[in-house]
């Protein structure tokens, strides 16, 4: 069995959790226009872009090998909850022999012991609750250095030394075995990025924006053409609305949920129910950030996303009553990054006067 | 000697080049087709300001803004490279300072600018579809055979409305036809036209937002005498149409570059007058030294590489150099 799974921001988590099981790993390629083209070349035209995304991923990696895709499913009644299905059958259709193993939130512990099972091999079910235990650790540990990074990118002189490092890191993580590990490696990682150098401004002068979205668009940099590391070169703090491991408590750890409950309570006043995907979530952010003093909130949309083009359709009015700017996007094959670019410079000139003003 | 600063907006259908002085006079304005060669138009239009004012003007400051900014900044050596909706919003604010809504209707990007106190308060900008746009129009003229310059003043003599589809311009069209075959005359398809754009527009870009007076309506297609009437009727109010309505980009990057330079204190890094002589060659190649794979465009001047763009690394742009690129393609 040669096993593979979807790329999104990074290939560590996904790739640790196979390792410490022992299994052949083909690690996926970071999504470039060829992963896309193929994607969008086998799927539906209407599906969202997301999933012509994975779809190419997948496509390649059965190329390089692998015959077991491992994911992770929806959750509500947004379509990525049917993904996993929808992937299957292209590929069958394409007549290639891959079985792509989904991973549910576990409302129900039947399918995802049966799907453990797949992937246990010959590890005692004690190894493989220690296993999820150490990539449970990773998965935080590697958000609380990504989310400095976010913040700290945008005062370093050289932001590609702190992505450069960033790489180093991610390299470094790679070869974890156990939670010892992960704790030296992330002290190294602290010194690392504390050894670059930075150029703080006082707080009062920091640009900070919230990304908010569907979440692979938001996670994925080479769909939205890298807009962390485009906002943090333009000198402004970014923080995303998912983090893996936010996701991991929110979605699968069902003792961690009430810790996520207020972000999608302070949507409330704007959309009562969850209609699927994050649209909920992402609203609530909004009122989130602008209670933490951010200065503006970009929203990437995928486009064909039912749930964030419903999230869209609220964001004048959630701007208009916060009295904080969004930038809403579109995200496609299509989108350019000079035209992206042209959309965020205006953004943020807008927000630096929207700032000046109210410190005059 | 006075000092003169020029302003290029590199839009997707037409080229606008300005030069103001010191008091925000305009000492040139060229407004140019887009034939797809946006560096030979820049060329030629340099070499007739420099030949136009060279004896008065010295250049003391280059702006560039529009959706190939990138490009000609480097070749200019510009100043300040900017996108065109800040640039759009300066020079309106110049001009209407109470201004509170400006539509900008261009070539393939429209516009919606929203301002408050001479600060830009919100935007939107068209996305996946060029319906509501210059070349919607463009299109349509072209099929019934009417100069585009004629359109507007034929739409205002349409006796009877016509509504027709315009969400897409195939569908428009088709629409179009159909309505022709029962029998309205030219001018009452041109005001539905009209109308469908400015339909388009709103239903994409306005999407319900409140807007307040004063209106400012500018880009290429504010010439238009029949898309201002049907954007009156859709406000119920009185748009402004500025002096010069169709180089607003240009004559705004060409403010924010005076602006830079006042702030700057240091001399323009304009290349000067002699690149109008320079051959210009752009050419591409994937750079496979790693997993992104990013398409890195080249320009060349005369045969040696002046500035690379595209690579995610920033180690092709930050040291442009002449390398020997197998499989590179031509731009």
């Amino acid at each position: 069995m040669k096993v593979s799974f979807p790329y999104m921001d990074n290939p560590v988590l996904y790739y640790k959790l196979l390792d410490l099981l022992g299994h052949d790993i083909i690690i996926p390629p970071r999504p470039t226009q060829h992963t896309i083209n193929l994607g969008v070349k086998y799927a539906p035209e209407f599906a969202c872009f997301p999933l012509k995304v994975l779809m190419g991923t997948y496509l390649e990696v059965e190329k390089m090998g692998a015959d077991t895709i491992v994911t992770s499913g929806g959750h509500g009644p947004c379509r990525a909850g049917y993904y996993g299905k929808l992937h299957q059958k292209i590929l069958d259709n394409a007549g290639l022999d891959v079985d792509i193993i989904v991973f549910d939130a576990p409302k129900d512990w039947r399918p995802f012991l049966q799907n453990l099972k797949k992937i246990k091999l010959d590890n005692s079910w004690f190894r493989v609750m220690s296993v999820i235990r150490t990539a449970y650790t990773l998965a935080h540990s590697m958000d609380r250095i990504e989310k400095l990074i976010h913040k700290n990118r945008a005062h370093t002189l050289e932001p590609r030394e702190v992505s450069d490092a960033w790489e180093e890191i991610q390299q470094k993580y790679m070869g974890i075995e156990n939670r010892q590990d992960i704790a030296a490696v992330e002290k190294w990682a602290r010194e690392r990025l504390a050894g670059l150098e930075y150029n703080f401004p006082t707080p009062d002068q920091r640009i900070k924006i919230g990304i908010i979205g569907e979440i692979y668009v938001v996670m994925e940099g080479s769909t939205n053409n890298d807009i962390e590391e485009m906002l943090n070169e333009l000198g402004c703090e970014v923080e995303r609305s998912h983090y893996i491991s936010e996701y991991i408590d929110s979605h699968l750890v069902p003792w961690k949920w009430k810790e996520y409950q207020h972000i999608l309570d302070k949507a409330d006043n704007y959309l009562e129910i969850m209609i699927g995907g994050h649209a909920k979530r992402s609203i609530g952010h909004i009122v989130d950030y602008k209670e933490r003093g951010f200065d503006g909130v970009i929203h990437l949309k995928p486009f064909g996303c039912l749930p964030e083009l419903v999230s869209q359709s609220l964001l004048d009015r959630v701007s208009e009553d916060l009295d904080i700017p969004i930038l809403s996007l579109s995200i496609d094959e299509q989108m350019a990054k000079a035209n992206m670019l042209t959309r965020v410079e205006a953004f943020l000139d807008l927000i630096k006067q929207k700032k000046e003003e109210e410190i005059a | 000697m006075n000092d003169l600063y020029i302003g290029v907006d590199i839009g997707s259908v037409s080229i606008n080049i300005v030069g103001l002085d010191d008091s925000k006079d305009m000492q040139f304005k060229l407004y140019k087709r887009n034939p797809g060669s946006p560096v030979e138009v820049v060329k030629e239009g340099l070499a007739s300001l420099n030949k136009k004012l060279k004896d008065r003007f010295k250049i003391a400051g280059v702006g560039v803004t529009g959706s190939g900014r990138q490009l000609i900044g480097y070749i200019l050596g510009a100043d300040i490279v900017k996108n065109e909706i800040t640039a759009h919003a300066t020079a309106t604010i110049e001009q209407v300072p109470d201004v509170r809504t400006i539509f900008e209707i261009g070539g393939q990007d429209s516009k919606l600018i929203v301002i408050n106190n001479e600060i830009v308060t919100d935007f939107a900008m068209n996305t996946v579809c060029a319906a509501g746009t210059g070349s919607f129009l463009d299109h349509q003229a072209e099929r019934l055979g009417v100069e585009i310059e004629e359109f507007g003043d034929l739409a205002l003599q349409a006796t009877k409305d016509v509504r027709i589809a315009g969400r897409c311009t195939v569908f428009a069209e088709s629409d179009m036809i159909s309505k022709q075959q029962y029998g309205f005359t030219k001018p009452e398809i041109i005001n539905g036209l009209c109308e469908a754009l400015v339909r388009n527009y709103f239903n994409n870009l306005v999407r319900g937002k409140e807007l307040h007076p004063r209106f400012v309506f500018q880009g290429g297609v504010a010439a238009n005498a029949g898309i201002k009437a049907a954007i009156e009727k859709e406000i119920n109010d009185e748009v402004i149409i500025p002096d010069n309505h169709d180089v607003m980009g240009a004559i705004g990057i060409a403010l924010l570059a005076q602006e830079e330079m006042r702030e700057k204190d240091e001399p323009s890094s304009f290349k000067g007058f002699s690149i109008t002589h320079d051959n210009f060659e752009t050419s591409s190649f994937i750079c496979e030294d790693c997993a992104n794979e990013c398409e890195v465009i080249r320009i060349q001047a005369n045969g040696k590489t002046i500035a690379m763009t595209g690579d995610r690394c920033g180690k092709w742009a930050s040291d442009p150099r002449d390398i020997d690129v197998k499989d590179e393609t031509s731009a």
